[in-house]
């Protein structure tokens, strides 16, 4: 075993381990199942504490592997790569763009909800012109609304909007 | 055999009528778009476009499916060739040679050989698929539950354990999967599982949204957490795309051999169009008079690999529609897209829906020919899109991603799904965990537990039926084939690097 465990191995253990635990948590989740009556001769929690012990083996085993020092890769890079952190305060803004979206769609209604996801991702992607991002923005939420509601009668919440743009 | 003529030719009624074909037209022109963008792969281009074919009747829309499946392959060889950015697994080998050759000022005849390839692959593979499914079919018909199980199983072993680098990575991703696809109620008892008494998780998390999200979101999350973002290169084309006559001569022996392998790898579940593209590569790399090319951007290896991803992409249709099973990303959401409309692959398909199966794989036929007339023409056009920033291109895809999650069942729970999916595809990202298994074990996962407890209930609780009779046994050995095989072959490698 290699007691120093390098930064890079460190994330990929926590990720190996929430593995190993996830099996455990379905485990648990299984066994306080509630079970209708008259269930036939296979339990309803057969199958799901198989799917527990399977999860939980593999999860094991890959502990196993990053302690051998086995690190994954991702796809598109060389294992000899050097180490690159990420970068959380990018990650967040994108991850907050898309939360946004999420609150804000039926509150605001979807063109205000995609504009905001529209511009708080490309901000996250480094882009620093924010009229001109705007604008794009703001097109891009009315023209998707537009040709989902009016051309595709596919019903997007309309929000503020209701009177200005039509019931959609 | 007569009977799939007659069939077929029904098909081509079906999709001959103005509707359809304008249908089938739309398709290829929307699967190319969204497929030529870089970063977006078949599976996430149909997953994409699965919310504009819902009000659609179901027949207009699968072909407008079947169109925009083969467009979206289509689409990401053109990124391939003309960025080096490999949309997905298959495309990896047409950007080696491919980028190549445009480097060289061929792109032309890179791009030509590629749709004409894909073209040729298309028509052969398509026309296996009509005679080969309706076949394969009626022998499942008289696969038992037990079988069934053992088959579902290999495919877990096979797409878990060939796909990317490491084999553990592969079964995590199946294991996450598995675990996805049992949230919701129990189909026979109606027992709930991980729903947290939540009313929303009760019919199970949709299929769409967990593709959409995790290649989508996961990627957009992943992306950004890179502290570069990568800039690259649009190779400007010159001239026209098309193929001398000493192209022609060095392409049409890499097609054909393209699609002998490519379609027989797709039908037996081989883990995706990795293997056979890497396969045909090799076998034209050796084959072939001018080895001094390769590396340097051999044109018989563009030809013979786009050949293989599309006769392989054909072959993956014909578990899909006849089994049930899906063997690849891009399966499966087609898979999900007949279920949207209450259409269930599987043996009883020919019988249930012959309209819909048989109009779908004449469309395949029409939609690559629309292909071909339609896109070598247009690949200026086709390159403009390739010039869009990285963040608008990234904002778009997240968001569109995200208009695809709601769309389906209007609800924002589907929403609150795809963020928590998008952070478990940036991780999977982040440690080189395969995706593919993931989508595998959320639609794989329910069928097998049904043909378990079927197979159980059969025998009235007798575990020995799961290994009884002919099949399973087959299916079984096969298994230990794949998994054990791999393992004797390394071990071997070791013995003689030791020596």
């Amino acid at each position: 075993m290699i007691l120093k465990i390098s930064k890079q191995a460190k994330g990929e253990l926590v990720f190996a381990s929430s593995l190993f635990l996830l099996g455990i948590f379905v485990a648990w989740d299984t066994s306080r199942m509630d079970i209708p009556q008259g269930s036939s001769i296979v339990s309803p929690q057969t199958f799901p504490y198989m799917v527990a012990a399977f999860t939980s083996l593999v999860g094991f085993v890959l502990i196993l592997d990053v302690l051998r020092g086995r690190l994954g890769t991702p796809e598109g890079d060389e294992p000899g790569d050097p180490f690159v952190g990420a970068n959380f305060k990018t990650m967040a803004i994108i991850a907050a763009a898309i939360g946004l979206h999420v609150i804000l769609l039926e509150i605001a209604g979807y063109v205000i909800a995609a504009t905001v996801c529209f511009f708080g991702v490309s901000y996250g992607f480094g882009s620093r012109k924010y009229l001109k991002d705007f604008g794009i923005s703001l097109a891009f939420a009315l023209i998707v609304y537009f040709s989902f509601t009016k051309g595709l009668n596919i019903n997007l919440p309309s929000g503020f909007f209701k009177g200005v743009l039509g019931n959609g | 055999m007569g009977n799939s003529f007659a069939m077929l030719m029904d098909g081509f009624q079906t999709a001959f009528t103005p509707t359809n074909l304008m249908f089938g037209l739309l398709g290829t022109f929307l699967g190319t778009l969204v497929g030529v963008l870089p970063g977006i792969g078949p599976a996430l281009a149909i997953g994409l476009l699965l919310p504009v074919c819902l009000t659609v009747n179901p027949t207009s829309a699968l072909i407008m499916f079947a169109a925009i499946y083969y467009g979206a392959m289509y689409g990401g060889s053109t990124t391939s060739i003309l960025l080096n950015t490999p949309g997905e697994s298959g495309s990896v080998i047409t950007a080696l040679e491919g980028n190549k050759m445009a480097k060289a000022g061929r792109a032309g005849a890179a791009l030509a050989t590629a749709a004409i390839g894909s073209f040729v692959a298309g028509t052969i593979a398509t026309l296996l698929l009509a005679f080969g499914a309706p076949w394969m079919a009626d022998v499942a018909l008289t696969i038992q539950p037990a079988g069934y199980l053992s088959l579902i199983i290999l495919a877990f072993a096979t797409v878990g354990t060939l796909l990317g680098s490491s084999r553990i990575r592969g079964l995590v991703a199946l294991s996450v999967g598995l675990v996805i696809g049992l949230i919701g109620a129990d189909l026979q008892s109606g027992a709930l599982r991980l729903t947290f008494g939540n009313m929303n998780a009760i019919d199970g998390i949709e299929t769409v949204t967990v593709i959409v999200a995790i290649f989508a979101l996961g990627e957009a999350l992943y992306l950004a957490s890179r502290h570069t973002i990568m800039s690259t290169e649009v190779l400007e084309m010159k001239g026209k795309a098309w193929m001398t006559r000493e192209d022609f001569r060095r392409s049409w022996k890499p097609w054909l051999r393209g699609t002998a392998i490519g379609f027989p790898l797709g039908v037996i579940p081989a883990g995706g169009s990795e293997v056979p593209t890497f396969l045909s590569y090799g076998v034209e790399k050796a084959l072939s008079k001018n080895k001094d090319e390769f590396g340097k951007g051999a044109i018989e290896g563009v030809a013979g690999p786009e050949a293989a991803n599309n006769a392989n992409a054909a072959g993956v249709l014909v578990p899909m529609l006849a089994l049930g099973l899906p063997t690849s990303a891009t399966a499966a959401v087609v898979l999900v897209a007949f279920q949207s409309f209450n259409i269930q692959p599987g043996p009883m398909l020919f019988q249930t829906s012959p309209e819909v199966v048989w109009g779908l794989i004449a469309s395949l036929f029409i939609g690559n020919t629309l292909l071909l007339v339609l896109n070598l023409p247009l690949i200026r056009f086709w390159v403009l899109l390739l010039k869009i920033p990285t963040h608008y291109l990234y904002a778009g895809i997240t968001t569109f991603a995200l208009l695809g999650a709601y769309a389906l069942n209007n609800s924002t729970f589907d929403l609150q799904v795809a963020l928590a999916v998008g952070f478990i595809g940036y991780m999977f990202r982040r440690f080189g965990v395969p995706i593919t298994p993931l989508i595998i074990g959320v639609i794989l996962g329910p069928l097998a537990e049904l043909q378990f407890k079927r197979a159980l209930q059969i025998s009235q609780g007798d575990w020995h039926i799961l290994i009884a009779g002919g099949f399973p046994k087959i299916i079984y050995s096969i298994l230990l084939l794949v998994i054990i095989g791999p393992l004797v072959w390394n071990f071997k490698k070791k013995f003689a690097v030791k020596k």
